[in-house]
């Protein structure tokens, strides 16, 4: 037995897996595909991007925001996530030029333009905008979503 | 065979009806006319009429020169306006068929250029009352022709009695070659005729036109070779697919006599012995062939039968022992199914979990992909988080967005759609896997409910005879006989069933041989030893040809005919291999233009030596190009003027002056059609 004696043991970190959200160029490119796609003027919210961010997540999400759409805004909607990582992004779409801060509001800079304009060249991300282009710029609205986060605000939030 | 016989112009101009005509004997015509006199538009007429113009270089009346269109300068400096212009070709064929063809150029009314009428019979001279019949036809396409119209291509090639082989095009349709195609390889052009062989052959999507109209010429095998070999393939897959069916149907006969077949092939093959071949079905463990399995139960309903029926009360204490061992074999059973059809749940629950991980890394590759593309896209944009680098602060941000305090490496986003791609290929294994357990398990509970219920029917039976009358006969034996019966039937049927199979397999078996050796029959190179013996002819009177009209260029023993397209090229050693040159590139100009001599007559001689499909016609508009010595000019004349039962129209201006024309034609039999002044001149 003496023979398989275990003198030491090494650990050594390997590169992990991360999810595609965590990359910083799916993330940019989310974020000019909703200014472009979803928002009049090229210009949102902070609250609608994560809205529409978390809605690409996946099919479940897609759904819900779907089923609040169909419903005429009638259904309560679970609260959706808001993430660090797509204000981290937002943090370099400003810093890389691609959009700017105005009065609160993200809006798509030419530079974002012509980016949103080789990722249609790149024909990829098809599910997101098949997703995009169902929304497209009038059904969901900055002001739709202030009245939703405030109802909700009402009723969940004490004080 | 196609004979030109007449040719007539009718131009109505503002001042009066201009034209001419002019007829042509077999053998050799030399039309002779000085340059500007309308040499070349006699030429295009006749290629008009036939609507072979494309190979002049365009469609309908555009190809025609301004005299038919226009106006007229007859004579010098004098101009009349052209109102309307009609052009009549009397053409035969073979069976001595002859027919005339009217078509306009120019039309007052609202005639289209691509119509055409079709005299059956003579029309130019024609001094009889009646006119012959016609039939309006319609040329390239129905433009302005109405639909009952008949195509006149289709027509001509009746009237050649050809039957113009289907091509396979550029985009992988079969259509017709067309007549038009065909027509390059007898009729030279002037202008750019002799830039090459068949350099005016039109294209239409066709790859390798050239050798598709040579191989129609000289009738060559290696078409209906090349084609049959199509067939051959198509017809296999066929066979291959009727035997794939033919499987299932053994394997489901076998599945529902409850046995297994043994011997069957998985792909078709010539078989000789079906003894091998057999559904083998169990018996107290011990496998039988159907013919001996059925051999047993009647030997088994043979021995039942010699018994007497037992009445009930005789019967009782094996009936209860029976009833005893029955039920033990149920409760056993009952939990088998029990154990079975709950791993049989888990199972199929877990393939509902790997197939919606499977659509989820789906998904997942599919955003890292486009993520990766946008990467690469945006590095070329300029941006700097497209190199990983914080635009802010250029520090390394390792390609995530997760918070710094997290001290992971992720994944370069290459490795990490390897890393999908991986696990996408082990969640199919899995799948895969687990579809087979799932189906083996589900035949298996199959296998046990019907036991089940059989026992139990059985259990029934037991019991209601152990209730019943004492002095009654026993029912079970009884039904154990009609049991036994009703099998045998079955199997009878289901013997016939297989054998009506094996009959269908034979049949499979022997077109699959039929097929093999219709295959072997096939030359390898698709090259039947006819066209092997056309070709050589072809080169080799190629080869005197050229010798005859004194090409220097290359030595005669590189000269030869490919095997790819036909055409003559050079063939020289390279290294240990040969390699092939154009003869167009390795030759001087003049010498060119002998090649074209002695390519389009050796066809033509090849062609009427094999009994081919060439039309027996050569037009060549000003063949004594590139300064061709007359001294040679004269030796082409004389050797094609032997062509007598073939008709040749050479068109020449003989450099506009008598003594080239008389040096030329020297001792040469010819007929001589002379445009003398100018083609299209006043009528009175």
């Amino acid at each position: 037995m003496r023979d398989f004696e275990i003198k030491d043991v090494k650990f050594s970190k390997k590169p992990i897996s991360i999810p595609v959200d965590y990359r910083p160029m799916y993330k940019i490119a989310q974020i000019v595909m909703i200014l472009s796609i979803t928002c009049i003027g090229n210009k949102s919210s902070l609250l609608k991007l994560h809205l529409l961010s978390w809605a690409l997540k996946d099919d479940k999400n897609k759904d819900e925001v779907l089923e609040l759409i169909k419903k005429n805004y009638d259904t309560d909607i679970a609260v959706w996530g808001i993430e660090p990582a797509l204000n981290r992004a937002l943090l370099f779409c400003i810093s890389e030029n691609i959009c700017t801060l105005e009065n609160g509001k993200y809006l798509l800079t030419k530079k974002g333009e012509d980016f949103f304009k080789i990722i249609l060249k790149a024909e990829v991300f098809k599910e997101e905008f098949e997703f995009l282009n169902f929304i497209g710029k009038k059904k969901i609205t900055d002001n739709r979503i202030e009245s939703i986060s405030k109802k909700w605000s009402l009723f969940n939030v004490k004080n | 065979m196609l004979k030109i016989n007449k040719i007539k112009f009718d131009v109505n101009t503002d001042s009066g009806l201009f034209g001419s005509n002019y007829e042509f004997s077999s053998g050799l015509n030399i039309i002779r006319a000085d340059n500007t006199s309308g040499k070349s538009s006699l030429f295009q007429a006749i290629s008009y009429c036939l609507g072979f113009e494309e190979i002049i270089g365009g469609r309908n009346e555009k190809t025609m020169q301004s005299v038919f269109r226009d106006q007229v300068e007859y004579p010098k400096d004098s101009f009349h306006k052209v109102i309307q212009s009609f052009v009549y070709l009397e053409i035969e064929n073979s069976k001595n068929d002859i027919v005339t063809i009217k078509r306009s150029v120019l039309s007052n009314s609202d005639r289209k250029p691509q119509l055409v009428d079709v005299y059956f019979g003579k029309l130019i001279n024609n001094t009889d009352d009646v006119l012959p019949e016609y039939k309006p036809m319609y040329i390239h396409d129905k433009g302005g022709a109405t639909d009952e119209m008949y195509g006149f291509h289709l027509f001509l090639e009746n009237f050649l009695d050809w039957n113009l082989p289907n091509v396979l095009t550029n985009s992988g349709d079969s259509r017709k070659l067309y007549i038009q195609q065909i027509a390059s390889s007898f009729m030279i052009e002037q202008k750019s005729g002799w830039s090459d062989f068949f350099a005016t052959m039109p294209h239409f999507g066709l790859a390798n036109k050239e050798a598709r109209a040579i191989e129609f010429i000289l009738k060559l095998d290696v078409t209906e070779n090349k084609k049959r070999k199509q067939q051959i393939v198509f017809n296999k897959k066929i066979i291959e697919d009727k035997w794939a069916t033919l499987n299932n149907q053994f394997i489901r006969l076998a599945e529902k006599g409850g046995g297994k077949i043994v011997g069957i092939e998985q792909k078709p093959t010539i078989i000789n012995d079906y003894r091998g071949l057999n559904i083998f079905l169990t018996k107290d463990e011990e496998e039988y062939s159907i013919s001996n399995y059925i051999d047993l139960q009647i030997e088994e309903l043979r021995l039942t039968e010699k018994k007497t029926i037992f009445s009930v009360g005789q019967n009782i204490s094996t009936d209860e022992a029976q009833l005893e061992k029955l039920n033990n074999f149920i409760n056993q059973l009952s939990l088998n199914y029990e154990l079975l059809s709950n791993e049989l749940n888990f199972d199929k629950d877990r393939l509902r979990s790997y197939k919606s991980q499977l659509s989820l890394l789906k998904i997942d590759l599919g955003k890292n992909k486009g993520a990766l593309k946008v990467k690469n896209l945006g590095a070329e944009f300029d941006l700097k988080t497209s190199n990983e680098v914080c635009p802010t602060c250029n520090q390394d941000i390792k390609d995530s967005l997760l918070p710094l305090e997290v001290e992971q490496i992720p994944m370069r986003l290459e490795d990490n759609i390897d890393f999908i791609d991986a696990q996408i290929k082990m969640i199919v294994v899995y799948i895969e896997g687990q579809e087979k357990t799932i189906n083996e398990k589900e035949k298996k509970i199959d296998l046990y409910r019907a036991k089940l219920s059989e026992s139990r029917s059985n259990v029934r039976q037991l019991k209601k005879e152990l209730i019943s009358d004492e002095r009654l006969p026993s029912i079970i034996e009884i039904e154990n006989r009609l049991n036994l019966k009703k099998r045998i039937e079955f199997y009878k049927k289901f013997l016939e069933d297989f054998n009506q199979l094996i009959e269908d397999l034979k049949d499979l078996s022997e077109q699959w041989k039929k097929i093999v050796i219709s295959e072997t029959k096939l030359p390898k190179n698709f090259f039947s030893k006819s066209d092997d013996d056309k070709l050589k002819f072809l080169e080799n009177q190629f080869k005197i040809l050229l010798k005859e009209f004194n090409y220097t260029s290359q030595q005669n023993e590189f000269i030869h005919i490919s095997r790819e397209n036909y055409l003559p090229v050079i063939s020289k050693p390279f290294g240990e291999e040969t390699k092939d040159y154009s003869i167009r590139f390795d030759s001087s100009g003049s010498d060119f233009i002998r090649c074209i001599w002695a390519y389009t007559f050796s066809l033509l001689d090849t062609s009427i030596k094999f009994d081919g499909n060439h039309p027996k016609l050569i037009m060549m508009d000003e063949p004594k190009q590139q300064d061709a010595a007359i001294e040679n000019f004269h030796t082409f004349l004389k050797r094609i003027s032997f062509h007598v039962k073939s008709q040749i129209l050479i068109f020449a201006s003989f450099e506009n002056s008598d003594e080239a024309f008389k040096t030329a034609t020297k001792d040469v039999e010819f007929n001589l059609v002379y445009i003398e002044d100018k083609l299209i001149k006043p009528i009175e």
